[in-house]
């Protein structure tokens, strides 16, 4: 199974939803209603299925709000998301960067780009 | 009443205490397979001498609160996460509030709350994985009511009270529980200590005698077992009713 049905599949059991509901562009918080416990459970699931360790605070952008804040135009937010989440690409950290309104950004393609990154590291 | 128990293997933290090693005995005889940890080869001479009679039911392994590495490498090396957590582990720091050495209390709260934070996070994640697990923390009576100079033992004693409370409210619906067992005066290790040098101590709680250390292993026991489970996100007494007299 590839990332994206690895990652599809530890989603589908712990939230208890159908795979359709699952895209790589579905909004993990805002449309699938993860919560705190189910995040914890994905990372421990990820850990389980890849063999990388997981570092919540940065698979989940939880320090987005506070890495954006204080910083102003010409470019310097997306820099700030580049160097805080280096699996975050630029064209990604724009289209977070106009999203921010609609509440938590992470999507399922987050995740897949969390994963290929930490595998990368390991060398795998 | 039989004890029955969901999983099998039990991480004891401070596993050479007396406390422990009386545990880890009653733990065999049901069944279960403790992992005593050791942060001396002392420690562990004494493990392994004092369970030699049930060589190949138990296991030991290196942990030392003072080194946040050997707590990633504890669970790194281990074949399977533990379904269980007994924490006794403690390190000591005797000293008037007023007088202590800045440094060396950070460094204590470092060794005994924040790595402790980090060992009980890894456990958890461990007990994630099997959807059950179940945490027992080895506070003490001190950190309702404290003596002088045991100010700093008995703030880190509350702040893992509250680390592994917290557990049990967020992960209880995954199946993973916790409480935490406040003992009084226990007749072994620095208790014992403590217990000669302040000889009317004892004889003024209600129950006017120290606790054997066979009795804290046993309530452990209960504890672990799965009739105890709606024992969740909680500190119980056992000090023969020390704070409950003026």
């Amino acid at each position: 199974m590839d990332i994206f049905g690895e990652i599809r599949e530890s989603l589908t059991e712990i939230l208890d939803i159908d795979a359709e509901q699952v895209t790589l562009e579905t909004y993990v918080i805002r449309e699938l209603d993860a919560e705190s416990i189910d995040l914890l459970e994905l990372s421990v699931a990820l850990n389980s299925r890849f063999k990388v360790e997981i570092n919540d605070d940065e698979i989940y952008l939880k320090s987005l709000r506070t890495c954006l804040n204080g910083a102003g135009a010409n470019g310097d937010a997306g820099n700030r998301i580049l160097r805080q989440f280096p699996f975050i690409n630029g064209e990604r950290a724009g289209e977070i960067l106009s999203d921010l309104e609609g509440g938590p950004v992470l999507k399922v393609k987050d995740l897949m780009s969390y994963v290929s990154w930490r595998a990368g590291k390991n060398g795998c | 009443m039989k004890l029955e128990f969901k999983g099998r293997r039990v991480l004891i933290a401070g596993g050479s205490c007396e406390m422990s090693l009386r545990l880890a005995g009653l733990l065999v005889g049901e069944g279960l397979y403790p992992i005593l940890t050791w942060r001396s080869e002392q420690g562990r001479g004494k493990i392994v001498d004092r369970l030699k009679e049930f060589e190949g039911s138990f296991n030991t392994a290196y942990l030392d609160l003072s080194s946040a590495e050997s707590v990633e490498r504890l669970f790194s090396q281990m074949e399977e996460g533990p379904d269980y957590l007994v924490d006794f582990a403690q390190g000591d720091f005797e000293s008037l509030v007023g007088s202590a050495d800045t440094e060396l209390a950070g460094r204590y709260f470092t060794e005994n709350v924040s790595t402790r934070a980090d060992l009980i996070k890894r456990a958890a994640r461990a007990m994630l994985k099997k959807r059950h697990g179940r945490m027992v923390f080895i506070s003490s009576a001190a950190a309702g009511r404290s003596n002088p100079g045991q100010g700093f033992y008995a703030a880190a004693k509350l702040a893992s009270e509250a680390l592994y409370r917290s557990v049990g409210v967020e992960m209880a619906g995954r199946g993973i529980t916790s409480v935490t067992l406040r003992p009084g005066y226990v007749d072994s290790g620095r208790g014992a200590r403590y217990i000669e040098a302040h000889q009317g101590a004892v004889a003024g709680t209600p129950i006017g005698r120290p606790i054997d250390p066979g009795e804290v292993a046993r309530a452990v026991l209960f504890f672990l077992s799965d009739c105890a489970a709606a024992f969740n996100a909680v500190e119980i007494c056992m000090d023969g009713g020390l704070t409950a007299v003026k």
